[in-house]
């Protein structure tokens, strides 16, 4: 009787054709704060609430969002923007350039998470009210493409509330408080409870379904989430386990929507430490043939049958196909236990040493499991792994602290394009030029460091792909990461409900269709 | 002077053979009570037979799952009984998600479950026996104190308390040691959840034992508090103890299977009953039942059979039900 109540009130609550959707994934974006976390949960929820120059399409293509075009300035030295004008947030300021400009700078700051973004930015201009130019120290044909990401947040609204710098570790008022021009407003924020998106009538955009009100909750343990989509609590779940994708296929009421996601899932190393947190003196990962060696100790095709349930793509390189400037032919190193046993030998180790291997448990598909079957693998080469599971709200903050030896992480190039990684994980570290600030391991290359600002302003695509191709190779050669997999992209969705899919694993709320 | 120590003896007869420690025990009223209680003997084999494989898991078990080396994840999802489609292995009860024999993870797991509920009631009742007999005899503000924090805990679920103090212990231990402290830090969060009940039974037992003459006599001649407390309090007031603490054991198990179920117990590479279930849960809508339901059963047979003996123990020691 209680929920047949409940659905009346809800839908007398709301306008004719306007629907209510509950949607569910398992981990939380463990801030609001566009610039206090970069990553996937975060922007992925932020991009329904806030809006960057330039958005995404159905087809990942650049269109326009805040700004309604832009071009490059004289012979590559940055890009003007022209701005909307008429835009509104959603506390009722008016949107303009000394937005742009407080945006830029605060999301370019030290205290800021994607700081890394503007690394190629020399200054921010206004040039008047509608009219922004972003001045590049070298030319930067993707630009454009590289910030999709980077929302637009009022001077006013941060000055007020004493949110002008993001505050990772202690967060402040835009740790759980938005005020964005998207389509939807948070009304409701619980951390780890529940959060409630509501739509914006002031919404500059035409584009947008008929959702009208949506509940987002982390659901942690899959399985709950599975049998809360099949008794119809929830709309909408990512992602449905890869183990029981089948089953929600066949049932009724309910359908599975599959794509090969945009993330990587690969081992990290630490480069640059004195020593190992699990191990006695000295760091043997400094030595190229042992982790060479655990590159070939694991058995990717085995790990892809049985816990990925045959629903993932190896890979060799630090992004999957179908991304802008993936390398043709690489292989990964082949599974061969007595090569890593010998390279263990040649280098020095014939017994293996001890070392700590940390992992998420609610970030990755499967990544415990995953875990734990890569910690077998080692063990079965002479290897001493201590494996060490936790919550991501944990597991970055002791990545960040370096207290890690090898770990697990997932890359999802935010611009679709092959720099993303490099100026991520295989720059060498330097807070100053804003690079490497993911590569946890430390992992440092001249001759990557050289490439990468060349990568960045070369124009002719077969010169560029050529100095890709080589970093690829560079990183596959000297292991600088093991990648393992890409993640299959695996959602269950109610039947009647049209969603759009896309490879970087966003739900984008004004695309959805509530029959 | 008459022989008063041996009245049964006709004189002249030959001396009767003097009856053996099993004839005593065999013939006391526990015994008794003991074979005449089916579902007392059936829990007590149960038991028996559960600890037993969990002592000698090394030579019963077929592999040994907590060696990551000789795992084959290949094998991961063998059916109870049938061949495994790629190595053409079998199991008995199937393999979990990587590769290990379900049944003799059960049998490893066995043991860091009992060990685990073994040392927490150990833990607990030392605690609690010495908190309860200090309150008990010394009185006044002491007792209050202890008694007032046993009050306080008692508010809270110990589930809760449990959480509390390994989110703390967590806190404190230096990461690369962690691993080998799960179990320990398990078993002091589980045992400082349950003192409680320990402490209260004692402390009241010890109220009524202090006024007794024979309490008051050794006061007399002298003897220190503590020995008066050791020596003559505690053996009268451990006949209590014992029930609670039997009880106290199929608690701790199943509180040790809920922290693991919880994912914050036995690390995912030492799986124990309750890590085994959790596992097993994320799998149970895929058709792998087996991964749940065997560990799920014997957690089960485990903690019913102890609880059952427990029952059956305040029975037999409560003299008004003889």
């Amino acid at each position: 009787m209680r929920p047949i109540l409940t659905a009346a009130l809800v839908a007398a609550a709301l306008p004719a054709g306007a629907a209510e959707l509950r949607f569910a994934s398992t981990t939380d974006p463990n801030t609001l704060d566009p610039n206090a976390g970069n990553s996937a949960p975060v922007f992925s929820l932020l991009g329904n609430v806030y809006e960057g120059l330039v958005r995404r399409g159905r087809d990942m293509s650049i269109e326009p969002a805040l700004a309604t075009s832009w071009e490059p300035i004289g012979d590559g030295e940055g890009w003007r923007f022209n701005l909307r004008e008429g835009v509104t947030f959603h506390g009722g300021q008016s949107f303009d350039a000394d937005d742009v400009i407080f945006s830029y700078e605060r999301a370019s700051s030290e205290q800021s998470d994607t700081s890394s973004w503007f690394a190629p930015v020399s200054e921010v201009i206004k040039v008047d009210d509608y009219t922004v130019d972003i001045m590049t120290s070298a030319p930067n044909p993707i630009f454009p493409d590289s910030i999709a990401n980077w929302m637009m947040m009022d001077a006013g609204w941060a000055a007020e509330n004493g949110a002008e710098r993001p505050n990772i570790e202690q967060g402040n008022y835009a740790t759980t408080n938005t005020n964005g021009t998207g389509p939807y407003m948070i009304t409701e924020r619980q951390p780890g409870l529940r959060t409630v998106l509501e739509a914006y009538d002031g919404w500059w955009g035409e584009d947008r379904g008929n959702v009208e009100r949506a509940i987002f909750q982390p659901v942690q343990n899959s399985a709950t989430a599975v049998a809360a989509l099949l008794s119809g609590e929830l709309d909408l779940i990512e992602p449905v386990p890869v183990q029981d994708a089948n089953r929600v296929e066949s049932a009724e009421g309910v359908d599975v929507l599959r794509g090969i996601e945009a993330r990587v899932i690969m081992l990290g190393f630490p480069h640059d430490a004195e020593g190992l947190i699990a191990g006695g003196e000295g760091n043997p990962f400094t030595d190229p043939r042992v982790r060479q060696a655990v590159a070939q100790a694991i058995n990717v095709p085995a790990i892809l049958q049985t816990v990925m349930r045959g629903s993932a793509e190896p890979v060799a390189q630090l992004m999957g196909a179908g991304m802008r400037g993936y390398t043709q032919g690489l292989e990964r190193p082949a599974y061969d236990q007595e090569a890593a046993r010998a390279l263990l030998a040649e280098a020095g180790y014939p017994d293996g040493f001890r070392f700590s291997l940390k992992c998420p448990n609610d970030r990755y598909l499967n990544d415990e499991a995953v875990c734990t079957a890569i910690n077998a693998m080692l063990a079965q080469v002479g290897l001493e792994p201590v494996l060490e599971t936790m919550p991501v709200a944990n597991y970055w903050p002791t990545l960040r602290a370096d207290d890690h030896d090898m770990y697990l992480l997932g890359w999802s190039p935010g611009t679709f394009d092959a720099e993303h990684p490099i100026r991520f994980l295989l720059a060498t570290p330097d807070e100053e030029a804003r690079l490497g600030s993911w590569n946890f391991g430390g992992y440092s290359n001249p001759r990557i460091d050289e490439l990468l600002p060349m990568i960045q302003s070369e124009i002719d695509d077969t010169a560029r792909q050529a100095m890709l191709d080589e970093v690829a190779q560079i990183q596959l050669d000297d292991v600088a990461y093991v990648p393992l997999y890409v993640q299959p992209l695996i959602w269950g969705v109610k039947e009647g409900i049209e969603v759009v899919q896309r490879p970087d694993n966003f739900l984008v709320l004004r695309w959805i269709e509530m029959g | 002077m008459p022989d008063l120590t041996d009245s049964s003896r006709a004189p002249g007869a030959t001396p009767a053979p003097q009856p053996s420690r099993w004839k005593v025990a065999w013939d006391s009223d526990i015994a008794y009570s003991f074979r005449r209680s089916p579902v007392a003997v059936i829990a007590a084999f149960v038991t028996l037979l559960l600890v037993l494989a969990a002592i000698f898991a090394p030579l019963v078990a077929t592999t040994n799952p907590f060696d990551p080396s000789s795992l084959n994840l290949m094998n991961g999802f063998s059916r109870p009984g049938v061949p495994n489609e790629f190595t053409g292995e079998t199991f008995f009860l199937g393999t979990d998600d990587q590769g290990r024999d379900v049944y003799s993870t059960i049998l490893y797991g066995l043991r860091i479950s009992l060990f685990v509920g073994v040392m927490a009631v150990m833990f607990a009742m030392v605690l609690g026996v010495t908190l309860g007999l200090i309150a008990g005899y010394v009185g006044g503000w002491i007792d209050s104190l202890i008694m007032r924090v046993a009050d306080v805990q008692l508010t809270f679920p110990s589930i809760l308390v449990a959480l509390l103090i390994f989110g703390i212990a967590r806190g404190i231990i230096p990461i690369e040691h962690r691993d080998q402290m799960a179990i320990w830090v398990l078993i002091v969060a589980i045992g400082l959840s349950d003192w409680v009940q320990f402490a209260r039974v004692v402390r009241g037992a010890t109220l009524v034992e202090k006024n007794k003459e024979y309490v008051q006599a050794a006061r007399l001649i002298g003897r220190k508090p503590g020995a008066i407390m050791m020596r003559h309090i505690l053996p009268n007031v451990l006949s209590p103890v014992l029930v609670i603490a039997t009880i106290s054991l199929a608690l701790a198990i199943i509180a040790e299977a809920t922290l693991s179920f919880l994912g914050v117990g036995a690390p995912p590479t030492q799986p124990s009953l309750g890590t085994l279930i959790r596992i097993g849960q994320d799998f149970l809508f895929s058709g792998e039942w087996w991964i749940l339901f065997f560990p799920a059963c014997t957690l089960l047979a485990l903690a019913l059979s102890v609880n059952l003996l427990g029952d059956w123990l305040r029975d037999a020691l409560n003299p008004r039900l003889r």
